[in-house]
């Protein structure tokens, strides 16, 4: 039998057990249960949640941590960590933290692996101008068209990079890079912002 | 329909608090108060004080039962604590050990 914590409810502690939980009130601690989770949209939930799965349509404050997969639906709004295999992160979700797929407990592919975090790192790049104030929404599309102006953005780190160290001067006037050139700022972005 | 289920398997350590009705199947340890119908369904079990309306009984309840509607306690119910309610009934076979204040 599935849980439900009703939209005018508080819960004031601990939620533990087996099976499902859905939220669409309020819940002030942690909850840990060995199916899923569901926090609908007006839910809120004000510290950790560990499941299985994890689909978040409303607020919550604390560590995401699933065992299988974690799935931030519209209208999500989440301060704290991420973590599971699988995460996905849809268009109009608000997220202020890590992001990690993998390391939750059950092995990934590297292929799931490597989309969620494709799925992951626009997003990623939100929580700067977050932490600047500026509404969410608006950054999120900004940082799409990012893959755009990528050349230049790529010679203004090549440059750096060179003066870094002539073994890497050496190195780069191998011209194929270009075909890495996706990967490459990706990485070089995230490290940026960290 | 009710809006609030601790379904079997569940433990809510701490406060519950709701404006319409609680059913519980799991446990609840703490205190539950909702200002319409509460249920502990058989294999509920309620470690807690109990404030609501219309009451109802079938598990195990620990705990004071302050309704400001009816109590039922039903065939099977186990129940030690305090029952305060204007109307209150034990069915045949339901435990209880506690007083009873009616309000007259």
């Amino acid at each position: 039998m599935s849980s439900v914590i009703g939209k005018s409810a508080v819960v004031r502690g601990k939620v533990r057990g087996d099976g499902d939980l859905e939220v669409q009130g309020h819940v002030e601690g942690e909850i840990t249960v060995s199916g899923d989770v569901t926090v609908e949209a007006g839910g809120l939930v004000g510290a950790a949640v560990n499941g299985r799965r994890i689909v978040v349509r409303g607020a919550v404050r604390g560590d995401l941590v699933a065992s299988e997969a974690i799935e931030l639906g519209n209208g999500a709004r989440v301060v704290g960590d991420v973590r599971a295999p699988r995460i996905a992160i849809t268009e109009g979700a608000l997220v202020r933290g890590h992001v990690q797929t993998q390391g939750a407990g059950a092995s990934s592919t590297p292929r799931a692996a490597a989309t969620s975090r494709a799925a992951a790192t626009p997003v990623k790049a939100t929580p700067a101008p977050v932490r600047a104030a500026t509404p969410a929404r608006a950054p999120a599309p900004a940082a799409r068209p990012v893959p755009a102006p990528a050349p230049s953005t790529r010679k203004v780190e090549a440059k750096p990079a060179a003066g870094r160290g002539s073994v890497l001067a050496g190195a780069r006037p191998a011209a194929p890079p270009p075909m890495v050139v996706p990967v490459l700022k990706k990485g070089t972005k995230v490290t940026k912002k960290r | 329909m009710a809006s609030t289920i601790i379904g079997s398997g569940i433990t809510i350590e701490g406060d519950i608090a709701s404006d319409e009705d609680v059913v519980v199947s799991g446990t609840v340890r703490g205190k539950l108060s909702a200002r319409e119908g509460v249920v502990v369904e058989q294999g509920g079990v309620v470690e807690a004080d109990i404030q609501g309306g219309a009451t109802s009984v079938a598990g195990s309840v620990t705990g004071n039962i302050h309704s400001t509607d009816r109590v039922d306690l039903q065939g099977g119910a186990k129940v030690v604590g305090n029952v305060k309610a204007t109307r209150i009934t034990i069915a045949d076979g339901a435990q209880f050990k506690g007083n009873v204040d009616m309000d007259v």
